[in-house]
């Protein structure tokens, strides 16, 4: 009777002090939380909650600030990285950090048995040293201009050796343990994540206005498929927060009072179709011009996204770093006319159903999209808006488990994907480079001056020589007219006016960065 | 089924005559045989009635159906996600279902009762077929439907044939059933006697017979096909885009179900109205065919 009464005041006081806890529902799960063996969003939304980088990304996705190091230094030739950490931090089983697990971190990143399929973010790593306790010595075999802003990135999350060893091949799927703002409590595969308030947690960056520990004691993420589902959990209270809910859905969600919209003026997240270049019908840049003067992707936006995307006529945003603002009045927009004159002009002839073919060649691409709502919507818009130009585009649509095999194959002329990236140099290399043929490098762009501007940006010392190189680069994939741009994703998050107004971050498409803005309002 | 097996015999080559006009006398068939052929002549006239190209879409993206306050008769049942009008792809989405359904029932349909009557007019081959029946018995069509999917791409086709493969052996077994009863006849042992060919007495005695009964459950199982056909096409295995087919209209209508539900709901309904009208109509014919029930 006793236990009795005392578990019932103990729920009424629960009751009277609001229990610090939200949900936030998402749209899939990731294969695994080992933030050196998956590409996933769904692992870098939770790893940037359960672990620290050695530096962190403002919202403006340019200025680099503190993390665990606080502060660096950069050799003159952009070799020598030394980072000074900070003596406070410690993992969540209360072990203090040091010099030694940043060493750890960055070598399994690299080590080739770890086979990391992110292991080229890390730079060309010469050594990682510990200096002392609190100072690494980051030394690349070439300068790497990218490297701090790899380094905020959830693959740089610094890992606990004693932990990654204990757990083995189950790390990151039994148990993590980070320097994050929270801590792993339970992970069930498809299903939910709970993670807890890590208590000790101080070392916030410095953009944050809270610096830690965060507010909320707990967060549960959620897997909900069915995105009316999520909508309507958003509406009814069930989820605090979430940045999946459908565009379709944001009017409705605006007009509720219970719930706020808010959306990052930055898109880093682009979404385009690509041509595979030595392919019979798309090996023709004529064509692929044409197809990109015949897409008018302002009405896709507006149609088919509520206006919530940006139109895109860059294969980056023209607010990411490097972006060469001259290309600006270059870019290819809507105008089917000249589309169909170009094609007319390269001898591409209509037929009698309204196809165009040329030497006996119908002008049919086919193309490889990932099945699901997303994509089916995005490709038949697009098939719609050729048909006009008299191409007919075949849409063949695999599911994400096959997908991934399938685009990697040369059986395709076009293909869908989007990608979220923190810089110009960051999309080019990903995507340009000869060697990552064929797979990023889907369109078979094989091109000794890309390769050579690529690496030139890359060991670029100065941001000018940098800048510059890409800005070459990005003009000779725009005049190739390689891929098909459609739209930048800004970030989207729907909140429960319980909460205070969080800061979309944009960062690798994890709205909610380190969850250290998470807090019910007053 | 299991009633069809210990069905009396048959006692004349011929099922009674004018049996349509009895069908046609019960008003519920009627009605589902009127709504029946309405569809099946708008779906085969499509190119000729539809108001709009089923493919073209417009910036007039999800409107609204005549009917409601902001409908328009421009686009009399509306538009869908990317503002192709709804009417023109109903009745294009119409027409491929109900081929899905045909030509699926109507292959499986004779493969399976040629199978059926083979077994039970030569009873030396009955426990090979019947066995390859089992077999194929126990493989749901879904999975079927799935399996030919990742080998022949998506479409039409792979849907086709995987329906058509599914309706063989439930086919086979009930055109067998029917046919052993048959084969037990005095009539097929006065033609054996009188030294009728093999041929002769499988075409004329035992298949005119059977068929009847055969048609009644193949009527009852083209809406089965359908709402099967249509599963598949809803989980993106059917007719690729841009073609439309009611499943998949169902399916890309899903999105938009809070807000726009016309463009689920018309395809979802055009599904149900189909298959509960071929359903009335199966049953009303098997009264009027099948021997028990003929008064």
């Amino acid at each position: 009777m006793k236990i009795l009464l005392a578990t019932g005041a103990m729920l009424l006081g629960a009751g009277l002090a609001q229990a610090q806890e939200i949900t936030i529902v998402r749209e899939v799960d990731s294969n695994n939380y080992d933030p050196h063996k998956t590409t996933s969003r769904a692992a870098s939304e939770v790893l940037f909650m359960i672990g620290d980088t050695l530096v962190s990304l403002a919202p403006d996705m340019l200025t680099v600030e503190p993390g665990l190091a606080e502060s660096w230094e950069v050799s003159e030739d952009g070799t020598l990285y030394t980072f000074k950490l900070r003596e406070d931090v410690q993992f969540c089983d209360g072990k203090p950090m040091t010099a030694e697990d940043v060493v750890y971190s960055v070598e399994r990143w690299i080590d080739p048995d770890t086979s990391s399929p992110v292991a080229w973010r890390a730079g060309d790593v010469e050594s990682v040293t510990a200096t002392d306790d609190y100072t690494v010595e980051y030394k690349l075999s070439a300068p790497f201009s990218e490297l701090l802003y790899q380094l905020t990135q959830s693959f740089g999350t610094i890992v606990d050796q004693a932990n990654v060893e204990a757990l083995g091949d189950d790390f990151g799927v039994t148990g993590f343990n980070g320097t994050g703002p929270f801590c792993w409590v339970e992970w069930t595969p498809r299903d939910k994540m709970i993670i807890e308030r890590h208590d000790a947690y101080t070392w916030g960056a410095p953009f944050h206005d809270n610096q830690g520990p965060a507010s909320m004691e707990r967060i549960t993420w959620q897997i909900v498929p069915e995105e009316n589902t999520r909508t309507v959990a958003v509406l009814t209270g069930q989820s605090e927060i979430s940045q999946y809910v459908p565009y379709i859905a944001l009017e409705q969600l605006k007009g509720a009072p219970n719930v706020e919209v808010v959306q990052s003026d930055l898109a880093f997240w682009t979404y385009f179709m690509g041509f595979k270049i030595d392919k019979e019908t798309v090996s023709d840049p004529a064509v692929r011009r044409a197809i990109n003067l015949a897409v008018n992707q302002e009405a896709m936006a507006e149609d088919l996204f509520f206006g919530v995307v940006q139109p895109a006529y860059s294969y980056v945003s023209q607010e990411a770093l490097d972006w060469d603002a001259s290309l600006d009045d270059t870019l290819l927009k809507f105008d089917p006319e000249e589309a169909n004159r170009i094609l007319d002009e390269a001898g591409w002839a209509r037929g009698d159903d309204g196809v165009r073919a040329k030497d006996g060649v119908r002008l049919a691409p086919t193309a490889y999209v990932f099945a699901g709502s997303g994509w089916a919507k995005l490709s038949e818009a697009v098939q719609a808006y050729l048909r006009e130009i008299g191409v007919d585009m075949q849409i063949q649509a695999f599911d994400a488990t096959v997908a991934w095999g399938k685009l990697a194959t040369q059986e395709f002329d076009m293909f869908g994907m989007s990608y979220p990236y923190v810089s110009s140099g960051d999309a080019l290399n990903l995507y340009f480079r000869s060697e990552n043929m064929p797979t990023p490098n889907r369109m078979n762009w094989n091109d000794a001056r890309t390769d050579e501007l690529l690496l030139a940006g890359a060991t670029a010392i100065t941001d000018e020589t940098r800048a510059d190189s890409y800005a070459q680069v990005l003009k000779i994939v725009h005049d190739a007219a390689l891929w098909l741009p459609l739209y930048h994703e800004p970030m989207v998050i729907a909140q429960s006016t319980e909460l205070e107004t969080v800061t979309p971050h944009n960062i690798y498409g994890a709205g909610l960065y380190k969850g250290l803005d998470l807090k019910f309002a007053e | 089924m299991s009633a069809a097996a210990d069905a009396p015999p048959a006692d004349g080559p011929a099922p009674g005559r004018a049996w349509w006009r009895r069908l046609l006398s019960d008003p519920l068939a009627l009605t589902s045989a009127v709504f029946l052929a309405l569809v099946v002549l708008s779906a085969v006239a499509a190119p000729l009635i539809a108001p709009h190209d089923p493919f073209a879409s417009s910036r007039s993206v999800m409107q609204p159906p005549v009917w409601t306050d902001t409908g328009s008769w421009a686009h009399p049942l509306g538009t869908d996600g990317q503002g192709r009008d709804m009417l023109s792809r109903s009745l294009y989405g119409t027409r491929l279902t109900l081929l899905i359904g045909v030509l699926s029932v109507g292959l499986g349909g004779v493969l399976g009762s040629i199978l059926g009557l083979m077994a039970a007019f030569k009873s030396a081959i009955d426990p090979y077929v019947m066995r390859v029946v089992d077999v194929m018995l126990s493989f749901p069509a879904i999975l079927l439907g799935l399996a030919l999917v990742a080998v022949m791409g998506p479409g039409a086709w792979p849907v086709i044939v995987a329906l058509a493969i599914a309706t063989v052996p439930d086919c086979a077994r009930i055109a067998r059933s029917i046919a052993v009863s048959v084969m037990k006849q005095e009539y097929i042992e006065a033609g054996r006697a009188v030294g009728l060919s093999d041929a002769a007495l499988f075409t004329r005695y035992l298949l005119r017979n059977a068929i009847s009964s055969i048609m009644i459950f193949i009527s009852l199982r083209f809406g089965q096909v359908i709402l099967i056909g249509a599963a598949l096409s809803y989980l993106g295995l059917g007719a690729r885009p841009p073609v439309a087919e009611l499943g998949m209209m169902a399916a890309q209508g899903r999105d938009f179900l809070l807000f726009a539900p016309h463009i689920a709901v018309i395809p979802s309904v055009l599904i149900f109205l189909i298959v509960l009208t071929a359903n009335v109509l199966g049953d009303a014919l098997r009264d009027v065919l099948d021997p028990r029930l003929r008064g």
